[in-house]
């Protein structure tokens, strides 16, 4: 029983990483059709952010949140400008053009930093356990979870209740009816690029005690957000979130009944047959487009 | 015979010159450098292969270095029985493999997998392809199942390391016989049989784009439903490019396994894929040619240049991706097309503006004289 209720705590806290991972690529998605295989580095560049302001500054992880979020989101707006912009009419080509780019950035950084691997100290307050019983839960595990529940609220609160969010989801609807209304899709474009970025930065941020800071960390979990994001569905926050609770879970769930490798060799399995039956994903969205 | 046949056949002369004589003269028939040239022909293969999923069906296809992995593994699993001789591969007893198992058997014979190194990528790739291709599943969707495939491929290679040899690959692979010729990697002739390969599927590949079923991948491409109204079953046409793309890669895979007498589960990772991709994108995805020249040029620099620069390399390796992507999407083939079409378009104008004067009387002086 308390195997089983620790693997569910286990796949609960990965799903919470896949989902603030898997945010800013569901906006991104969502909102401009772009398949950003460059937003694992942003992740990555988030994490070597936060370690940068610890080592240089002393920040502790959480103090440097609003940071690390405004400096990838300024990497992410130079190149949604720079970049993206010019290929909004060619889907497949942005997958191509955004790997280049990952690879550019993986490449600066271990210029830049080095291909060893950094360590990130946890903040203190949220050191230790709490222990229910046989269950064990890491505090730092459940701050992870409370807060990419609180970035999914605030990121649901954007999109719905405020002006720049209106026109967001107007510039999805239709892009030219917008424009003749006065709304700058281009402008728009380029913010929702921003913030995607900066919460795959603060991601990236917020997993360093966890996970191994190196320059490649990204690769491997663009692949996993990606596939949140399709199963969730096109754009949907509230798909991308279950689908990263039924991903963190199952994952957690094959790994105990077989094995690590064999649990996400089943995950992958299943998404491949998922995306076949139902290639809009679990929760398509209505418009039209 | 039309005039893109022609172009197409003659750049295919030009090349088979320049690689069958002009490569080997050039390094001056050194069997070392011959072999760094032999790995880059052999990646062609691969890079051709993309070619003619992605350039010609529209179908991109990131899960490329799978069938390529399977292709150098049977060669991989034939050379190393060689090697082990009636004894257990080295690595099966480190993972406590009692004896053989049962699908490296007919691995002994050479006839087998050699036909094991094409059919089976083939019929994987065929299978992928029928479950994608009857639902209808296209453009992205392709790219991230393909994607998802390679991923989980991969992870079931390391894992199973009594049979595949985990995360270490096959190592210490025996020279391949053939025919009683015994191949020696760092040869002339060796250089000659990857070369032949290269054309070969060069020539396959051509055949097919100038073929009514090539024209109908392209029909495909640009609007799958008005070639199904036609009455064509577009699933069937997908699932065939697929297959033939998948046995291209894993040919490719072979030659690769014996340039490097080695095969690793790195041969499958996603970035190996995705520089599939960067090679058939720089070439030109819509020519089999250009794709064979694309993988050729950005690995001939990438052994050149990341000498010079270590880490560098790779930074520039992106850069000109982004810059390829952005500013010539058909790739080298298609900068060269466009100039070329300039070109003729200027010297069209030229013999135009030659010609008008004789043609049109001049107002405006006569006007001066009055």
């Amino acid at each position: 029983m308390d195997v089983i209720l620790n693997q569910i705590f286990a796949g609960l806290s990965m799903a919470s990483i896949l989902l603030m991972i898997a945010l800013g690529l569901a906006i991104i998605y969502g909102a401009m059709g772009v398949i950003n295989l460059a937003h694992g580095e942003f992740v990555m560049l988030g994490a070597y952010a936060a370690w940068a302001l610890q080592t240089y500054a002393g920040f502790s992880i959480i103090v440097a949140l609003p940071f690390v979020f405004l400096a990838v989101a300024s990497v992410g707006w130079i190149i949604e400008r720079v970049i993206v912009q010019r290929l909004y009419h060619r889907p497949l080509d942005t997958i191509l053009a955004t790997w280049g780019i990952g690879i550019v950035l993986q490449q600066l950084v271990r210029l830049f930093v080095g291909a060893e691997s950094r360590f990130v100290k946890g903040p203190e307050i949220l050191s230790g356990n709490i222990e229910i019983g046989g269950l064990i839960m890491s505090n730092y595990r459940i701050f992870v979870i409370v807060f990419s529940l609180a970035i999914l609220a605030a990121s649901w609160a954007l999109m719905t209740r405020t002006e720049f969010g209106m026109k967001l989801r107007a510039v999805i609807q239709n892009r030219q009816i917008s424009e003749c209304y006065g709304i700058e899709a281009k402008h728009i474009y380029s913010i929702t690029f921003a913030y995607g970025a900066g919460l795959a930065g603060i991601a990236g941020a917020l997993i360093t005690p966890l996970f191994s800071t190196i320059p490649t960390m990204g690769t491997g979990l663009v692949v996993d957000a990606f596939l949140v994001v399709i199963v969730g569905g096109l754009g949907s926050l509230l798909g991308a979130a279950t689908a990263s609770v039924l991903i963190g879970e199952a994952t957690a769930l094959f790994s105990m009944l077989l094995n690590d490798t064999l649990g996400r060799i089943a995950v992958l399995a299943g998404i491949i047959v998922l995306i076949r039956f139902r290639p809009k994903g679990l929760f398509p969205s209505n418009t039209r487009r | 015979m039309t005039t893109k046949l022609f172009y197409d056949l003659f750049a295919l002369a030009v090349f088979a010159v320049v690689i069958v004589v002009g490569v080997p003269f050039l390094m001056g028939f050194d069997g070392f450098e011959l072999n760094t040239f032999a790995r880059y022909l052999a990646l062609g293969i691969v890079s051709l292969a993309l070619a003619l999923s992605w350039g010609s069906a529209g179908l991109l296809n990131l899960g490329q270095a799978a069938t390529f992995g399977m292709g150098s593994y049977a060669m991989a699993m034939h050379l190393k029985l060689k090697a082990s001789g009636d004894a257990l591969p080295d690595f099966m007893g480190w993972n406590n493999v009692p004896e053989l198992p049962l699908i490296w058997i007919p691995f002994h014979s050479l006839g087998f997998t050699l036909l094991a190194g094409l059919l089976v990528p083939a019929f994987v790739g065929g299978l992928i392809a029928m479950f994608m291709f009857r639902a209808r599943i296209a453009g992205v969707f392709v790219a991230i199942i393909t994607l998802a495939f390679l991923v989980a491929f991969q992870l079931v290679v390391i894992e199973q390391q009594g049979i595949t040899g985990g995360q270490n690959g096959l190592t210490g692979l025996a020279p391949l016989s053939l025919l009683g010729w015994s191949v020696d990697t760092y040869d002339v002739s060796f250089y000659y049989l990857v070369a032949g390969c290269l054309m070969a599927a060069i020539t396959v590949g051509l055949y097919l784009t100038h073929s009514k079923f090539g024209l109908i991948l392209r029909a495909i491409r640009e609007d799958a439903d008005r070639t199904r109204f036609f009455g064509y079953n577009v699933a069937n046409y997908q699932t065939v490019i697929f297959c033939i793309s998948a046995a291209l890669a894993g040919w490719a895979g072979m030659l690769y396994t014996l340039v490097l007498e080695f095969a690793s589960p790195t041969y499958m990772s996603v970035s190996f894929s995705l520089a599939i991709v960067i090679w058939c994108a720089v070439g030109g995805r819509d020519s089999v040619i250009a794709a064979a020249i694309g993988a050729i040029i950005v690995n001939l620099l990438e052994g050149r240049l990341s000498d010079v620069f270590v880490e560098g390399w790779n930074l520039m390796l992106g850069v000109i991706f982004v810059l390829v992507v952005m500013f010539i999407p058909r790739g080298l083939h298609g900068l060269i097309g466009d100039l070329w079409k300039a070109l003729n378009n200027q010297s069209h104008k030229q013999r135009a503006n030659e010609a008008e004067p004789k043609l049109q009387p001049q107002p405006v002086k006569s006007g001066q004289e009055k």
